[in-house]
């Protein structure tokens, strides 16, 4: 499957907001009900398509356990975009919010696109952080934002798309570098093979691997 | 760089290799890790800038249930976030990808919180858990010729990193629950008697598979 760019996305804030629901929901439309704890980095990916393109996006789903948090910063270099998420029904991690965007915009690229996310907005009766809060976070800090929820998949796409677009965006206004690596944005595969003979459209870079065998 | 080390075709040349690899593999059975795996080739296409250089050890397993069942294939690495670490601090796992079957990173997850156990070492299978509980089980899916020095390679490795850990090198052990665990108990039994035996292994093996004996002495 060939792309025009590929996005490395982040998914970040507290333990239980919902990361790796909202992540499951996007990639496999499904709803997990039981919190299993994420440790490290979990991958995800979709292909999206803006704009007549077709973007890759690789997703990175961190930990949010405080103990994890010093070992996943590592990870947020080269990071396009960011959902930075936190829970509409426990306001504590809203409040942790400033914590996390120092951490991000520290770790990685100032061009990345963040998208502020208050999910669980299915428990609107559990509801303890008004979205006019939340609109209010994201306009002083310059995010984007939306309510969604990870178990009825409301918004979940247009969350990450969203994204994407503003990316896509700033791609065209000439505000990433697509060829810094450090931005998080990379030019699909069939965009630079032109000379090489690549054994499969999908490898980049040909002079350093061998045929991947799909499946062995 | 390391990668520019490696011999970038086997013998005969990739040409001639069937699709999954086993034509090549089955002319160098003596140094099965001699050229990058599955894993780090995936890493090394392109779209993991920051995972690239990481030193690698990689095997091919069978995700099974606890008694033996199959589940699905995994590629299970150990890998180093910084060449001069002494020992590798971080756990990948890959696996084919649903939508086409390629091979597909799943997670990276700091060894500190993952604890490797041999579950039943006349299959090859490895126990993998999680500091969280999460526990699977993986057996080795390798040549016959070959299958039982890479499982000892893997042996030696959870040993390694288990007295790395017990020597309070790592944070986080205090809260380990691991030997309260009646069934790693039990796990912890079967290896103990090999414990010696390994070791001696080790510096033999290291000679034959220089390659990955840069690798943390495996
Ligand atoms: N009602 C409701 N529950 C949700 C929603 N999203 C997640 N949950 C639940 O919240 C809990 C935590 O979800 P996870 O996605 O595992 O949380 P996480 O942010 O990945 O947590 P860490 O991995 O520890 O950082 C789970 O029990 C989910 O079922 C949602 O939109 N609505
Ligand atoms: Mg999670």
């Amino acid at each position: 499957m060939t792309y025009a760019y590929l996005f490395k996305y982040i998914i970040i804030g507290d333990t239980g907001v919902g990361k790796s629901c909202l992540l499951l929901q996007f990639t496999d439309k499904r709803f997990q009900p039981v919190h299993d704890l994420t440790i490290g980095v979990e991958f995800g990916a979709r292909m999206v398509n803006i704009d007549g393109k077709q973007i890759k996006l690789q997703i990175w789903d961190t930990a949010g356990q405080e103990s994890f948090r010093s070992i996943t910063r590592s990870y947020y270099r080269g990071a396009a975009g960011a959902l930075l998420v936190y829970d509409i029904t426990r306001r504590e991690t809203f409040n942790h919010l400033t914590s996390w965007l120092e951490d991000a915009r520290q770790h990685s690229s100032s061009n990345m696109v963040i998208m502020l996310i208050g999910n669980k907005s299915d428990l609107e009766s559990r509801r303890d952080v008004k979205r006019e809060e939340g609109e209010a976070f994201a306009r002083e800090h310059g995010l984007i934002f939306m309510e969604t929820s990870a178990k009825t998949a409301c918004n979940v796409e247009e969350a990450f798309i969203n994204t994407a677009k503003e990316i896509y965006r700033k791609i065209q206004q000439g505000l990433f570098d697509v060829h810094n690596e450090a931005n998080g944005i990379k030019i699909g595969p069939q965009q630079c093979i032109s000379t090489s003979v690549g054994p499969s459209a999908s490898q980049r870079n040909s002079r350093d691997i061998g045929a991947d065998s799909g499946c062995c | 760089m390391k990668r520019e080390q490696e011999p970038k075709t086997a013998p005969g040349g990739a040409g001639e290799a069937g699709p999954d690899g086993m034509a090549e593999r089955a002319l160098v059975p003596a140094c099965p890790k001699g050229r990058p795996g599955r894993l780090q080739l995936h890493l090394l296409s392109g779209e993991f800038d920051q995972l690239r250089d990481f030193p690698i050890f990689e095997s091919n397993f069978m995700q099974v249930t606890r008694l033996g069942e199959v589940v699905n294939k995994v590629t299970m690495g150990v890998a180093a976030s910084s060449p001069a670490l002494e020992l590798p601090d971080l756990l990948l796992l890959a696996g084919p990808a649903k939508e086409n079957g390629r091979l597909q990173l799943f997670g990276l997850f700091p060894l500190q919180f993952v604890q490797l156990f041999v579950h039943d070492e006349s299959r090859w299978q490895l126990k993998v858990k999680f500091r969280t509980g999460r526990a699977f089980y993986l057996q080795l899916r390798a040549p016959p010729e070959t299958r039982d020095r890479e499982f000892g390679q893997w042996v030696r490795l959870l040993y390694r990193l288990r007295f790395h850990s017990a020597q309070g090198a790592v944070p986080f052990t205090q809260e380990y629950s691991w030997l309260e665990d009646e069934e790693d108990e039990e796990d912890q039994e079967d290896e103990d008697g090999d414990l010696m035996e390994r070791e001696e292994l080790r510096d033999m093996e290291a000679r034959l598979d220089p390659q990955s004996s840069e690798l943390w002495g495996l």
